[in-house]
Parts: C-alpha cells; sequence; structure tokens
C-alpha cells in the first residue's frame, strides 16, 4: 500500500462544470488538496466572456451566423441555435478538432464546452428536484433497475445545495415537483396573468407557475440580483447566474486548497490490482501533447456523462477488460436524454396595451400533469412531461418578409405585434440497454484516443408522450384563449439535442446491474466516484443539473468520512 | 449594485487589459471583446463599384426612408449589404444578387432614361414594386420564415429586403432611435404601458 505522503494531490476532480465545481468547492472546504482537470481551454471569469453586453452593431454581420465557418468547424455545436453565436462561440467545442462518431442514420447531438467552467457557462439554468414518484417509478414499472435511494434520503442534500445556488421560483406543494428553497420568484407579463386566470377556471388541472432557474433575483455574496440584460449565454460577469466560473470554482480558489489545470485532458485512470484503487490519472497537454501522471487517494470523474463513461471505457486493463469498474459490463449502456421541441404556439391578442421592462431570462412551467400518482386511463405512454413557455411579443423580427415598402412598412415594422406564448414539452426517456456509446474501433482523435460513439433511438414511448404533449398543448393553448394555437413541429428531437445525455454508469444496489452504489463510489473500485449525469438511474422529465449537484455534494460528503475512518 | 455602478464596472471590463491579458488559446479572432469592437458596418469594403453603390443606397432608403427618424443610408445599411454581399452570400446567393444588381443597372437606364439613384421616388418605388410582384411567389414571402435560415434561391429583392431590414433594426440608428434599446434594464417589470406610437424593444439577440 502506498503511504499517504506519496501521493500528489488528496483528490483528483475531472471536470470543471457543474458537477466538477461542486466537487471542487466541497472537497477543498473539507480540507483536501484537490488537483482539478478541465480539458477546455482557461477562460477568466467575467473578462473571458467576450460577447457580453455586446450590442447587435457589433456583433460580426450584425448577428447573421457566419454560414460557412459553421458548417466547417461547428456543425454540431451551431446546432444548439439559442445559445451558440458569435457572442458565446469562444465556450464551446470546434467540432473539426475534437469530432465523435456516430452509427449511420442514427444521429446524436453532442453539444460540449471546451473552456474551465464546461456547460454551467451555457446551459438553460432551469433547476428542478426530482420527485419521490421520479425515484420510485424504475422500481414501479419496471423499466431499467430500482434507484438505490429515495427522495427523503436527498432532499437534505437539495436544500444544501440551492441555498448556494441561488433558485428563484414559486412554491406549489406539488407531490411531483417538489419545492426548492427558493429565492422570490421573477415577475410576469400581463399576459402571463391573463392566461393564468384562465386556466384556473378552464384547465384547473394545469398548473402555470414560474420557471425554477438559477438565475438570482437576490444578492448572494459575491453574485448580484440579475439585471435582465438577457442573453445568459453569452456569460454573466456579475455571477447573478449559477455558474462554476461564477460560484463553485471562486469558493474553491478561496480556500487554497485548489490546483485547477486546463488544457489536460484525461488520457486514462490506472488501476492498481494490488490495493484494487486507482493509482494514477494519465494526462496529456492539449497544447504541448505533453504527457503526464497525477497520483491521489481519491478520484472524482465529473468530466460530463459521456466524458466520464468515455474514460471509464479508456481505461481498460487486465483487471477490467470491458471498462473499468465494469465488471457488471452496463457501462455505456442505459443511455437516456430528455425529448424536447415545440408542442404548440398560441397567438394572443390579449393586453394589446401592455409591453414590459427589462428582458427576463426564463418563461414560466406547466408541470407533469400525466400519469401522476397513477397512469392515466387514456394515455398509451408511461410517466410524463413537463412544458417550459416562452412569452414575447412579435417584432420585425417576425414580420421581415412582410410585403411594401417605405414610410409605411419601417412604421410598421418597428412597432410590436400580438403576443405569442409557447409550450415546449420536455419529456422522460425510459432506460434501455439498445441505448448507448461505445468507443469507436476505427476512428481516434488528435491525441490518438477512440472517438466517443453513439448508437440511441427514442422508443415508442418517447414518440407517444411526445405526440401526447402536443395534443394536451392545444387544449391548454385554446384554455388559456388563444386566438390561433399552432401544432408545434411533428418530428422528435435528434438524441442528445436535450443536452441532459445521462445514464451510462448508473448506480444501483446491485453490482452486477449497476457501475455505481448509492454513494456514487464504483461498486469494483473505493476511491473511484462519478457524480455527472452518468449515475443517473431515470431521467424523470425535469432538467436534470440540480440533481447532479445534490448527489455530488453528498458524494463529497461520503468520500472525506471514509477517508477519515479509513475505509479508502 | 445600481445602473450607475454597474455601468462603470462594465466600462472597467472592457477597458482593454483585460482583454489582452487574455492570451491562452483563443485564436486573434476570438480575443475581440465585442461590446468595444468597431460597429460592424465601419468595417473597410470595396465589392460593389461607385455606380454600384449608389444604386444600392437608393434602393435601400427606398424600402427604409428617412421619415422623423433615421433611414436606411444614415444607419450604414448600404456598407452593411455591400458586406454581406461580398463575405456572407453563398456562391449561389451571390450569383443571384449580382445578376439582380447588374439588372438594375443595365434595363433601367435603357427604360427609364436614368440610373436608378437619379429616378424621382415615385419611378423607384414603381420598379421595386414591379421586383415584389414578379417575386411574390417565392417562399421567402411564407409565413413562418422567420430569419433563422437565409433562403437561399430567394430572388434578388428578397435578398435585399432582408438585408436592409435586418442591417437596419441591429444597426445603432435604427436599434437604438427608431426600436428602444436598453442594454442594462436593471429590473423586470411584465406590465407596463404599451402607447400608440411607442417602438418595440431591439431585443438582444
Amino acid at each position: 500500500m502506498l503511504e499517504h505522503t506519496q501521493y500528489d494531490f488528496d483528490a483528483i476532480v475531472v471536470g470543471s462544470g457543474i458537477s466538477g465545481g461542486w466537487a471542487a468547492k466541497e472537497l477543498t472546504e473539507k480540507g483536501l488538496n484537490v488537483l482539478v482537470l478541465e480539458r477546455g481551454k482557461p477562460l477568466q471569469a467575467g473578462s473571458g466572456y467576450l460577447g457580453e453586453h455586446a450590442p447587435p452593431w457589433k456583433v460580426p454581420y450584425q448577428g447573421k451566423r457566419p454560414r460557412e465557418l459553421y458548417e466547417e468547424e461547428y456543425p454540431v455545436q451551431s446546432k444548439v441555435w439559442h445559445s451558440f453565436n458569435e457572442t458565446s462561440r469562444q465556450f464551446w467545442n470546434n467540432d473539426k478538432e475534437n469530432p465523435y462518431a456516430t452509427d449511420e442514420g442514427k444521429p446524436f447531438l453532442w453539444a460540449r464546452a471546451d473552456v474551465v467552467g464546461g456547460r454551467s457557462l451555457i446551459w438553460g439554468r432551469q433547476t428542478y428536484r426530482f420527485s419521490e414518484e421520479d425515484f420510485r417509478a424504475n422500481a414501479v414499472d419496471g423499466h431499467g433497475i430500482p434507484w438505490p435511494i429515495t427522495y427523503d434520503e436527498i432532499a437534505p442534500w437539495y436544500s444544501y445545495v440551492e441555498k448556494f445556488v441561488g433558485i428563484s421560483g414559486k412554491s406549489e406543494g406539488l407531490s411531483q415537483l417538489p419545492d426548492s428553497e427558493f429565492q422570490k420568484p421573477m415577475p410576469w407579463f400581463a399576459l402571463e396573468e391573463t392566461i393564468h386566470g384562465r386556466l384556473r377556471k378552464k384547465a384547473p388541472d394545469i398548473t402555470l407557475t414560474s420557471a425554477r432557474v438559477s438565475i438570482l433575483t437576490e444578492d448572494l455574496p459575491g453574485r448580484k440580483a440579475c439585471h435582465y440584460c438577457g442573453p445568459c449565454y453569452r456569460g454573466c460577469s456579475t455571477g447573478s447566474y449559477f455558474s462554476s466560473q461564477a460560484s463553485t470554482l471562486p469558493a474553491a480558489t478561496a480556500t487554497g486548497n485548489m490546483t485547477l489545470r486546463a488544457n489536460s485532458v484525461v488520457e486514462r485512470l490506472e488501476y492498481d490490482a494490488d490495493s484494487g484503487k486507482i493509482s494514477r490519472v494519465h494526462v496529456i497537454d492539449t497544447q504541448t501533447k505533453e504527457r503526464m501522471a497525477f497520483s491521489s487517494r481519491i478520484v472524482f470523474l465529473c468530466a460530463s456523462t459521456v466524458g466520464s463513461t468515455q474514460i471509464l471505457m479508456q481505461s481498460a486493463s487486465d483487471s477490467f477488460p470491458d471498462g473499468l469498474a465494469n465488471s457488471s459490463g452496463v457501462l455505456g449502456k442505459y443511455m437516456m436524454d430528455h425529448t424536447l421541441g415545440i408542442s404548440g404556439l398560441g397567438l394572443f391578442l390579449d393586453n394589446m396595451d401592455s409591453y414590459y421592462h427589462g428582458n427576463r431570462p426564463a418563461g414560466l412551467y406547466i408541470p407533469r400533469f400525466r400519469n401522476v400518482g397513477a397512469q392515466d386511463e387514456d394515455a398509451d405512454f408511461l410517466r410524463g412531461y413537463g412544458y417550459q413557455t416562452a412569452t414575447l411579443r412579435q417584432d420585425w423580427q417576425t414580420g421581415f418578409n412582410t410585403k411594401g415598402f417605405g414610410a409605411g412598412l419601417k412604421d410598421k415594422l418597428r412597432k410590436p405585434g400580438p403576443w405569442i406564448f409557447a409550450l415546449a414539452g420536455f419529456s422522460e426517456c425510459l432506460p434501455r440497454e439498445s441505448n448507448r456509446m461505445y468507443l469507436s474501433k476505427r476512428q481516434v482523435d488528435r491525441f490518438g484516443m477512440p472517438l466517443a460513439a453513439f448508437d440511441f433511438e427514442w422508443s415508442d414511448n418517447e414518440i407517444n408522450a411526445r405526440k401526447d404533449a402536443t395534443k394536451q398543448a392545444q387544449r391548454i393553448l385554446r384554455a388559456a384563449g388563444a386566438v390561433l394555437a399552432l401544432p408545434g413541429q411533428e418530428e422528435m428531437s435528434v438524441p442528445g439535442e436535450g443536452i441532459h445525455e445521462m445514464g451510462t454508469a448508473r448506480m444501483g444496489d446491485d453490482p452486477g446491474k449497476s457501475i455505481l452504489n448509492k454513494w456514487n463510489q464504483a461498486h469494483d473500485v473505493p476511491n473511484l466516484f462519478v457524480t455527472d449525469g452518468s449515475f443517473m438511474t431515470s431521467a424523470s422529465c425535469v432538467n436534470p443539473s440540480l440533481t447532479y449537484m445534490a448527489f455530488t455534494a453528498r458524494a463529497c460528503d461520503y468520500a472525506v468520512r471514509q477517508l477519515n475512518e479509513g475505509l479508502i | 449594485m445600481n445602473r450607475r455602478e454597474f455601468l462603470q464596472c462594465a466600462a472597467i471590463l472592457v477597458s482593454g487589459s483585460s482583454a489582452a491579458q487574455l492570451g491562452f488559446s483563443l485564436n486573434e479572432e476570438q480575443k475581440v471583446y465585442l461590446a468595444t469592437a468597431p460597429d460592424f458596418n465601419t468595417t473597410p469594403v470595396n465589392y460593389f463599384t461607385p455606380l454600384q453603390r449608389k444604386i444600392i443606397a437608393a434602393m435601400v432608403e427606398v424600402i427604409i426612408p428617412r421619415t422623423d427618424t433615421p433611414g436606411a443610408i444614415d444607419a450604414g445599411v448600404p456598407v452593411f449589404v455591400e458586406l454581406m454581399a461580398s463575405q456572407w452570400l453563398n456562391e449561389e446567393e451571390a450569383a443571384i444578387f449580382n445578376a439582380g444588381l447588374a439588372d438594375i443597372e443595365v434595363r433601367i437606364p435603357l427604360a427609364f432614361g436614368s440610373p436608378f439613384h437619379a429616378l424621382v421616388p415615385e419611378q423607384q418605388l414603381e420598379i421595386m414594386q414591379a421586383l415584389e410582384d414578379e417575386a411574390s411567389g417565392s417562399p421567402w414571402y411564407d409565413f413562418g420564415n422567420i430569419q433563422r435560415d437565409f433562403v437561399s434561391d430567394a430572388p434578388f429583392i428578397c435578398q435585399l429586403k432582408e438585408l436592409t431590414i435586418w442591417g437596419f433594426f441591429t444597426s445603432r440608428e435604427g436599434g437604438s432611435q427608431v426600436l428602444r434599446y436598453d442594454p442594462m434594464p436593471m429590473y423586470f417589470d411584465g406590465n407596463i404601458p404599451l402607447k400608440q406610437n411607442d417602438s418595440s424593444w431591439l431585443t438582444v439577440l
């Protein structure tokens, strides 16, 4: 056995995004000497946000997308139309430099950041708790394996991270969407109040509430309440939305216990068969191509679902020929993502003389109302979906293709048009063995490592849930008083487009069917923890990042207790 | 933090040193701190002939004229169009654009006795309307064509309208004097009165 003093660090955290930032904060605050490895480029909070607060007339092509460049170098990332453009491109992966593989006829969209802070800089910031029902779902309907943990066990950890994250929202007391520790909600548009009133009468089964978002409405230490400039994805130098750059990494830095190494891609984890633990983490510097290795007592993989799973697969050895910690054989399988897309779009002529001040960076939310408590008799799918909503006033951007010229056209285009209220459904995806990622046998990246490859298709359950979401959206929009209700797009989202890929190193009580135990610790390797989305045993229909944060904090607490008791 | 403090903070941030210190592995083009960059429509460009420049200026001004507020020429739209025609349109689109412009350049003096820019406003409008009538079957006019993609086979007049309207409302003059622009709203209120003559906000894209 190695002596305590022979380690380079107490802990190595791989990844600096949502999960890695939390692991860095928790472990350093508990006194551990921590190395954080990030494969992306260095980035300074604030001054590194090159597009922040730039008016459209400063942006190349005044905001028209440079199509040739995107097709050539960002064919995947540029499909994330809501947050990829010239004001944020520096945060994103260059697809030409870092490609991946897909099976023919089975597209997969892998959205990736390539900077310190990872996807916490560009995430959607929607923040919801999983419910008791979500944690029971697999056990009840037999899909996937049962979660090894109940809602009551994780609830205190939700509270713990929420107080630090800062979440604005409204308490509703719903069993299917437990309330968080909330800051005050953001105000509503008059039209939203109108719709709310109508739904209460005409669709009382529907709850319309503020989206729960990691965007401050009240100051927190070192971070300011939102100033409503609008495009969060450009980065926020006031730290008004939660990112590891604004929140967890500064906390870790403040302890003096963190070493952060950017441009550091993990090549593999070295497993020492004698001790039964990870002994070293092998790293390649992305700029110099120099190879190096670091040792530590524990390793936290927080490199994103695909990233962490890829590292485990690449770390195959004589002891684990099918991938590190993969004695169960489930590594890479049971991948999930949420299906998403516009389910319905309503045109409204109410509140036409009401306008707004400021750009609210979040819409409203309609929590799951299908199959709640018990299976609805008329539902041809299991589990459910929720809607994120968007309220906007039409303007010149939706009317530029109008006929006519001159002062009349100019005047028409400059004035607001009718209101639009849109519903975007996010549906749960069942865990299925055939939805998987693996390492390409033919293609390697610029470091000589096999490319991540995907083989993922939606099942009838996701397709039927999506159809139902479109149908129900029509009912809701009519009840809300839309003068025109358009159905959403028919096609399913591309797998991965939800940017909620998860489940490829799932947790469970049975080591024969899962990679991790209930503490995010590898069944096979006691000093290895995986706390990003890969641990997820089921997907719920709500955005998952908050759950990664809560499990990460809980795993750190457990790991340090185990270390202190000499058990790892 | 109030609005003034906020803008001071922003001014310090964008004062240049921070961006310059970035270094790292961002490439040169990525190191530009956009809020301190020159306006896009001041980028030097030399694609059109002097005559074409006059024609384009006159045409974009027919689409969005100066009224009691700035028009397309005031807002630098002619330069924007020249930049987009030279740098942004793909081969197919540029061919349509160049042919459309050449048509105006050659046909109008023959038909009207003067080049487009020298005609009286009524004649200019008549020509533009005729172009639009001819193009009216193009999918560019379809409901739902909302700016995400450029319609590559759209006729010249549609290309010109799109570039003009986009270039105008995202310009400094169009965005802040014709529309309303507030980079730092500080609070959100979802219910304030909209008066008959009020403009939309310039939504930050």
